[in-house]
């Protein structure tokens, strides 16, 4: 018989609400039902009934750690509806500021990571490093997290000459302490222990199921936005896609990694390579009909953006497919054969992005059997 | 393959097919040909499927698949009435458009039929049969 464990939406191993409900036999997982949506907020409806520059708002809103990213592929789709070219220094300062944004949210990975396997101390080390490069985000674009950087046409803030040596400090900085770490990962029995052959994803079933960014590049998929279909100023700078065999947790850890390294290389480039000039092109609104898509490599994989103009200066529809949605149709496979103590660091190596909601799923304890309260139910309880 | 080998590949399958350039094009099928375009896809071993993409056109649902031919991508249109809103499912050629044809379903009213699993996805379990919140009529309702 099989025992059902259900995580979520609310648990000390998640770190935003989602709903997993796993069949155990034993120690071993045999079955996970994944329950979408306790996020959900309607942005794609929501961007419909906004004007396009009230939009690079919203979709900066999308995610918290990689803002950027989405409003520099909004803009970018926008900017092709208009038929417009942002001028080469926007370019590069977004690319700049995109590859600080990859740094940030791989090292918030990593530390999460190590915190899921036991290891506190690292977990803090890697925070510690993080700092290093919000503060350089907050240097370049005024604040931490949600930059504001990006706006239809180009970018808001002009990067300081004046800022350039501190950046190549941070970015050294940076450099050094991703080798400690890349070392540790390599060398250290816990981490090996906990993280080789747990949650493998075959490169057959990565590429089966459409899954994307580090986690397919961890199963030897060799694919990556940046250089397939380049965007912004990489297709003038150099760099590897960074792809590892294993399929595991290790694997998919070692390639977020080495991608920080890589990052940082496309940093230094950006920054010694930028042209001087005008940041920002001026558009017209009122797009005609017309329709396009974009795609970029945000942190967690491709991201994904279909637009369709109607004429008007609101758009008729935008479609977002955000990367973490994109790799939910492998998880099972990575869940099913291991064991309940591997769950959260498993779950974790897809490095999820989810949010906030309100329901309740109860357990019979007799049967095994779960089921979900509606919202008017869980109400009356409560009385 | 580029804008141009795909289109070559799937000519026969789709009635207008506009190329944006060497990385990107839209093509236009219907509910008989569909499955014939996706399956030379599928002979070329593409098996990336970005997401699918439902538009609310006023009297018909324009169902967009998007495709990653590496390097090009290739949007395939499908342009359903509102009264006959049923299309056979893709799942069986691109498992990974599981997820993507249940958001169809809950966010347009468009049945998929052969789905192996056609629950909601993002909605909540108590939210009304019959209200499809990315439709131009709902937009309408609730404004």
């Amino acid at each position: 018989m099989t025992f059902v464990i259900p995580i979520g939406p609310q648990h000390p191993a998640l770190k935003e609400p989602e709903f997993f409900r796993f069949e155990v036999k034993g120690e071993e997982i045999v079955n996970v039902d994944i329950r979408l949506g306790y996020a959900h907020r309607g942005i794609e409806e929501a961007l419909s009934r906004r004007s396009y520059e009230h939009d690079v708002y919203l979709v900066e809103r999308i995610c918290g750690i990689c803002n950027v990213v989405h409003t520099t592929t909004y803009c970018q789709a926008i900017e092709q509806l208009a038929g417009v070219e942002p001028p080469e220094r926007a370019k590069y300062i977004r690319t700049l500021i995109l590859e600080l944004e990859r740094i940030h949210s791989h090292l918030l990975w990593f530390g999460v990571a190590a915190y899921q396997i036991g290891f506190n101390t690292l977990f803090m080390l890697a925070w510690r490093d993080r700092e290093c490069v919000m503060d350089l985000r907050e240097l370049i674009s005024g604040n931490r997290v949600t930059s504001a950087t990006n706006t239809i046409g180009g970018i808001r803030r002009d990067a300081k000459p004046e800022h350039v040596p501190t950046i190549l400090r941070g970015l050294d900085e940076l450099e050094r302490s991703t080798k400690y770490h890349i070392d540790l990962f390599n060398s250290d029995r816990t981490i090996l222990a906990r993280c080789t052959n747990v949650g493998v994803l075959t490169k057959n079933d990565a590429r089966k199921f459409c899954a994307v960014g580090p986690l397919a590049r961890a199963s030897g998929v060799d694919a990556d936005i940046r250089r397939d279909d380049p965007y912004a100023a990489y297709d003038k700078l150099s760099f590897d896609v960074i792809t590892e065999r294993e399929g595991d947790v290790w694997a998919k850890s070692m390639v977020r990694l080495r991608e920080i390294l890589e990052s940082i290389r496309i940093a230094r480039q950006a920054i010694k390579e930028m042209p001087s000039g005008p940041i920002r092109t001026k558009v017209n609104l009122e797009i005609p009909r017309n329709e396009t898509i974009e795609r970029t490599e945000a942190p967690r994989g491709e991201l994904f953006y279909y637009a369709l103009s109607n004429g008007t200066e609101r758009p008729e529809r935008v479609r977002v497919r955000t990367p973490t949605y994109a790799n939910f149709a492998s998880m099972k496979l990575m869940f099913v054969g291991g064991t309940v103590a591997e769950i959260p660091i498993v779950m974790w190596s897809i490095d999820p992005c989810f949010a906030c909601n309100d329901r309740v799923a109860l357990v019979d304890s007799h049967t095994g059997k779960t089921r979900t309260l509606t919202l008017e139910e869980l109400r009356r309880w409560r009385h | 393959m580029d804008a141009k080998e795909v289109t070559t590949l799937i000519k026969d399958h789709v009635d207008e097919i506009k190329i944006v350039n060497d990385r990107c094009l839209f093509a236009t099928t219907d509910k008989q040909r569909y499955r014939e375009a996706m399956l030379a896809l599928k002979t070329q071993d593409i098996q990336h499927i970005f997401t699918i993409t439902g538009v609310d056109q006023g009297n018909t649902v324009e169902i967009i698949y998007h495709f990653d031919c590496c390097p090009a991508l290739l949007n395939l249109k499908i342009n359903l009435p509102k009264n006959d809103l049923i299309i056979p499912t893709i799942t069986d050629i691109f498992p990974g458009a599981t997820l993507y044809e249940r958001e169809l379903m809950e966010m347009l009213g468009v049945k998929v039929e052969g789905h192996p699993d056609p629950r909601r996805l993002f909605l909540p379990d108590d939210w009304p049969d019959g209200e499809y919140p990315l439709r131009k009529e709902w937009r309408e309702r609730v404004k």
